[in-house]
């Protein structure tokens, strides 16, 4: 009987500490990123490293964190894939792609305004994670290109949709080719 | 709730020992002396009083349940319990319960309505000295539940907040016609503290068989009477009941050999 008691009492203390301990594990998949692909323009197949490559959203400050720098520095990238957060309050995210970003010869430094469109689809993942948010560009017109200013030449030549759905991070959404 | 396990504990029946049966007395009820009197047969000048036990159904109602509603204003909820003894150590068993209860998740706000009914059996591990009717049991019970869910409201989880943390959105769905059933592992207690009257507590592990879920795309976060839903099927519950014993009929207790 004593065993009886002693099982009661380890099951009140084991269950005492079950509420609000669960957190969303870092490798559930939840809202995904749009996945970018840089690819040579002469050269198709062949992916290409961009050149200090800065990506400010519309209306934002700062740039999007590319690696865990300490200086400025952070906000730049020179691979060929870059994964960027859509919004996912509205249909619209505008982002400015700005090449060769610090360089002190302005003239170099190029910038490219893309608007992607989509629609939106919230999806549960769990308790501890909520909900994900899933995209679908607008079959239409899933994103405008512009240069900055509108007269200067583009420096991304060709972007292509690869993947309409944007489901996950583990496949290209889109390729650009420069 | 120690308190009673510290009297449960220290009421082992220890025959030969004056001085427990002095504390055994104490807790219960004093023995009846009516009973053993009217009872009692005359072997050798020795008074052995027939034990006899009684049986009957007893009813009553969770407080956890009912007070809680006073302090949490997410929740209301009733549970009716229930007993009848079946034979000496086993007991029919069953509890009925209603409950509303929103939950405020980090990300999710639900509010789940429905009733519950488990039936089962306990059996009582406890060997009572003299007419002390205390029951320290393990038992089974399979519980159904019929319910609602209703999603609030939500947040996105967005592992890169670039553009802010996301305000609450508000979903207002719906999710009725959902049920569900499990098995519960129940231990308990119940000690009589005035006549007929018992208060018992027990803890319950349940185990979800299966439940309707409310979509695809959603989950049953919270079962009535089966509570919060966990991974892995497992979930867990307790009660702290106040109950009035309904004497029907005794039965002699047949002596050990």
């Amino acid at each position: 009987m004593k065993k009886i008691v002693a099982f009661l009492l380890i099951l009140t203390f084991s269950f005492s500490g079950c509420e609000k301990d669960d957190i969303c594990d870092a490798n559930t998949p939840t809202t995904p990123r749009l996945v970018i692909t840089f690819y040579d323009i002469n050269n198709p197949a062949v992916l290409k490293n961009v050149n200090n490559l800065k990506v400010i959203g519309d209306g934002m400050t700062e740039g999007i964190v590319f690696n865990s720098a300490s200086d400025n520095s952070k906000y730049l990238t020179n691979g060929n894939t870059i994964s960027i957060p859509l919004k996912t309050d509205a249909n619209t995210t505008t982002y400015s792609f700005i090449l060769n970003s610090g360089n002190l010869n302005p003239t170099l430094i190029d910038i490219d305004n893309v608007i992607f469109n989509y629609t939106r689809n919230d999806i549960f993942v769990s308790r501890a994670c909520g909900f994900k948010t899933l995209f679908t560009f607008v079959p239409s017109l899933p994103l405008v290109h512009t240069a900055v200013p509108v007269t200067k030449q583009k420096w991304m030549q060709y972007i292509s949709v690869e993947k309409s759905n944007i489901d996950n991070e583990d496949e290209t959404h889109i390729k650009i080719f420069f | 709730m120690s308190l009673f396990m510290v009297q449960a504990q220290d009421t082992i029946p220890i025959k030969t020992s004056p001085e427990r049966t002095k504390i055994v007395g104490e807790i219960p009820e004093a023995p009846k002396q009516v009973k053993a009197k009217t009872s009692t047969a005359i072997k050798n000048d020795t008074i052995i009083p027939v034990k006899k036990d009684r049986y009957g159904l007893r009813v009553g109602v969770d407080l956890y349940k009912l007070t809680r509603g006073l302090y949490d204003s997410n929740y209301k909820g009733i549970e009716l319990v229930g007993d009848y003894r079946l034979t000496k150590k086993y007991f029919l068993a069953a509890e009925l319960g209603s409950e509303d209860k929103t939950t405020e998740d980090d990300r999710l706000n639900t509010t789940t309505k429905g009733t519950y009914l488990k039936v089962g059996f306990d059996y009582n591990a406890y060997e009572n000295w003299l007419d002390m009717e205390n029951i320290i049991s393990i038992g089974l019970r399979g519980g159904f539940s019929t319910f609602s869910q209703d999603l609030n409201s939500y947040k996105t989880y967005n592992a890169y907040p670039y553009w802010g943390e996301m305000p609450w959105k508000p979903s207002g769905e719906s999710f009725s016609g959902l049920t569900a059933s499990w098995i519960e592992v129940v231990t308990g207690i119940k000690v009589k503290v005035v006549n007929n009257i018992f208060v018992g507590f027990s803890l319950r592990l349940n185990v979800l068989i299966v439940d309707k879920k409310p979509s695809d795309n959603f989950e049953n976060l919270y079962i009535p009477g089966f509570n919060r839903t966990y991974a892995g099927n497992f979930g867990a519950g307790l009660n702290y009941t106040v109950t009035y014993f309904i004497p029907l009929y005794k039965k002699t207790v047949k002596a050990k050999k």
